[in-house]
């Protein structure tokens, strides 16, 4: 495939020959700034290209790519990807993305420029002879940026423009594989939405704690050095802990790939959390999920937890929990999550008891069930049914919008 | 000897002279930033050498490295600058005898000698001469006050000290920034930054950083490392073993006096490559304790 950042610059290589021929002794810079005029417009096309596959593209990276093209040699492909990656990808998922997406890039430019070209063969000479004319060249990226975006509708429609759009709105469970990273791009856009403060940074108080002694001495400058009033300071920890108890059984498995990088990825919350996952009996998965990517850690999960996508004993699995872990994990500053449908092939009796107990113990108690985002649900289920007196809040997890509500009820509650 | 960036391909060979191995792109990155005057932000796993690349640029600049190194609840009196406090209080002291007045003293004290110069105040104050390699390590391990914190020094080198006045650097240090990506890092600190990721060596670059680093390895060994580590970081380990892991590793085989790897040194060795206990665990059970499969490995 040739490369048409080159041909392109071919173009523009000529057209500045030839008026360097013609008449006109243009100086090194005005090269310069020609060849920069047809970058920028290239690089800005570029940039909505990425934007509307959910890359998150600043208006300054384009400048600072623009600039970056120019202090390279733009004939090599290679360099032209390097450049242009280190300014518009931001994390090793958009790395990984990149090189396709400039491919890609490439051959639908290709594409819309033989068109035009093979259309206005006229125009095209016009240019030739006239190279100060930037307007037609600016007319034909319209044009093609048109025949583009018609193309990337659905795209602009569902992720750059419209805030509430379609993938927010789909079930989680629906997201295809190919689907399912850009629907993770969409989910890192929503955490950093929210945040969650903790601070382990110094705050002045009034009677304990550590001496203050740049504090002090500031204030006693007011009486000449001497030291009359004494400051403290301590740290601050504001943060509940947060205990999330995914359900992996059935096909709980496709909302625990969206829900639980959600929940680790909020600030503040996430490093902090304890992660487990139960089917028939319960596993600590914390330690596994600090250590790898998500896709990775739940082809583990499913080896490493019994009966994966089997049944459900959720209280069995509750009552594991507050016996091992419940000394440690169960107080007043613990936040319960819980992901699960609720159908439960488990004793009642235990769990009626396992969730009074989590009740009590801990601050507040969330249920996140998928299902409940079905227009007119109903706990219909036994399980669902026997627990829901005993949570705070009961929240559907069935898609990123609905994400977006349990970040807003989290950022509310974690905090004391 | 001190470097000019002119062309990437001038990059690559100086890196290459000053013993780092980098691919293409890296190098454009690191052209691109040198050129461009802005911080570079490094993004991957543990030991692949991202550190590195601060320690190498320091040698080919001939300059400083000033190095700050991040963690939960760094702020600006710690990274940025800090009066002397107790310096202070008794040099107030020793003034107030000699009955001198307020202002006075308050000129005394407040001068650079009360001033204990934490890194980035010192990567400021020498960039006017020759500017430093600042490295700025694991960014993610920092809290938001100090990434804000960071933008506002990382976008102009300008500093305010109430007492003193504004300190403007003249020249721009070479900035780097590293992440283990434990967490996110704000996308303004990063809109300011050039990304890159560094990836897992190929089997030809660790074999050419093998024999960069350590020049009187056995050819053979060498070799023998690499197809190793290419194949046991396919396997799901919970901390794959970089760079750092292959040369400690072989390190430590000629300590031991070993030409070649086998199966015996394999397994002595096994803390250089695995940290952790179930990394551990999972290698002898799963992959050396079937003989075919061990025979692939060395």
């Amino acid at each position: 495939m040739s490369f048409s950042f080159r041909r392109y610059l071919r173009s523009r290589h000529n057209i500045t020959q030839g008026m360097r021929k013609a008449k006109i002794s243009t100086g090194h810079k005005n090269t310069g700034v020609l060849i920069k005029q047809g970058l920028a417009g290239k690089v800005a096309r570029f940039a909505d290209f990425l934007k509307a596959h959910g890359f998150n593209v600043f208006q300054s990276s384009v400048h600072d790519a623009v600039r970056g093209l120019i202090k390279i040699d733009i004939s090599k492909r290679e360099d032209i990807l390097a450049a242009l990656r280190a300014n518009f990808a931001t994390n090793n998922l958009e790395w990984s993305l990149f090189e396709d997406l400039f491919d890609e890039f490439q051959h639908q430019i290709q594409l819309t420029e033989d068109t035009p070209q093979t259309e206005l063969p006229l125009k095209r000479e016009a240019q030739k002879e006239l190279p100060d004319l930037e307007v037609f060249s600016d007319a034909k990226t319209e044009r093609a940026s048109e025949i583009e975006i018609e193309e990337k509708k659905e795209w602009l429609e569902g992720v750059a423009y419209s805030p509430v759009s379609t993938i927010e709105k789909k079930d989680l469970a629906r997201f295809d594989k190919a689907d399912i990273r850009l629907a993770q791009l969409a989910l890192k856009k929503i955490i950093k939405t929210f945040k969650i403060h903790t601070s382990r940074r110094y705050k002045g108080k009034k009677r304990s704690g550590k001496i203050d002694l740049a504090r002090i001495l500031r204030q006693s400058l007011k009486t000449g050095g001497i030291p009359l009033k004494l400051f403290f300071r301590e740290k601050k920890k504001r943060l509940k802990r947060l205990v999330i108890i995914a359900d992996v059984s059935g096909s709980m498995d496709r909302y625990f790939r969206f829900v639980i990088p959600f929940l680790l990825g909020l600030r503040g919350v996430g490093s902090r959390a304890e992660v487990f996952a139960f089917s028939t009996s319960l596993t600590s998965i914390t330690f596994m999920l600090r250590h790898m990517d998500i896709e990775e850690a739940i082809t583990h999960i499913s080896l490493e937890v019994p009966d994966w996508s089997g049944g459900t004993r959720i209280g069995y699995s509750l009552h594991q929990f507050s016996e091992k872990f419940g000394r440690k994990l169960l107080n007043q500053r613990t936040i319960i999550i819980i992901l699960s449908d609720g159908w439960d092939l488990g004793g009642k009796e235990l769990l009626k008891r396992e969730m009074e107990k989590l009740n009590r113990k801990a601050k507040i108690v969330i249920w996140l069930n998928p299902l409940a985002g079905e227009p007119g649900y109903q706990p219909m289920c036994k399980g669902m049914k026997i627990a829901l007196p005993h949570v705070d809040y009961f929240l559907p997890a069935n898609s990123l919008e609905s994400l977006i509500r349990v970040g807003r009820l989290l950022s509310k509650v974690m905090i004391y | 000897m001190t470097s000019h960036f002119e062309s990437i391909e001038q990059v690559v060979t100086e890196l290459a002279e000053a013993h780092y191995i980098a691919d293409r792109a890296l190098a454009t990155v690191l052209f691109l930033a040198y050129q461009l005057q802005k911080p570079v932000f490094l993004e991957g796993e543990p030991g692949v050498g991202k550190t590195e690349v601060a320690v190498v640029m320091t040698r080919l600049f001939d300059t400083k490295l000033i190095r700050l190194q991040c963690y939960e609840g760094l702020d600006a009196s710690t990274s940025l600058y800090e009066w002397n406090y107790p310096k202070q209080l008794l040099q107030i002291r020793l003034e107030e005898q000699d009955g001198k007045k307020i202002d006075e003293i308050e000129k005394i004290i407040y001068s650079s000698r009360f001033l204990i110069k934490r890194p980035l105040l010192e990567a400021i104050l020498t960039s006017d001469e020759k500017p430093p390699v600042l490295l700025i390590d694991e960014i993610d391990r920092s809290d938001e006050e100090f990434e804000a914190f960071l933008l506002e020094v990382l976008s102009d080198f300008q500093i305010t000290i109430p007492e003193i006045g504004t300190i403007k650097a003249k020249k721009r240090p070479i900035v780097i920034v590293t992440s283990n990506r434990t967490r996110d890092v704000h996308d303004a600190l990063k809109r300011r930054c050039l990304y890159h990721w560094i990836d897992y060596p190929s089997l030809d670059k660790e074999y050419k950083i093998i024999m960069t680093k350590l020049p009187g390895i056995e050819d053979r060994l060498a070799e023998q490392v690499t197809r190793f580590m290419k194949k046991i970081r396919v396997v799901d380990f919970v901390k794959k073993p970089g760079i750092s892991e292959t040369l400690d590793w072989i390190q430590s085989i000629i300590a031991m006096h070993r030409q070649y790897l086998d199966e015996e040194v394999v397994v002595e060795t096994l803390g250089c490559i695995l940290k952790y206990q179930e990394d551990i665990k999972k290698f002898k059970e799963e992959i050396w304790a079937n003989k075919d499969e061990r025979a692939t490995y060395i």
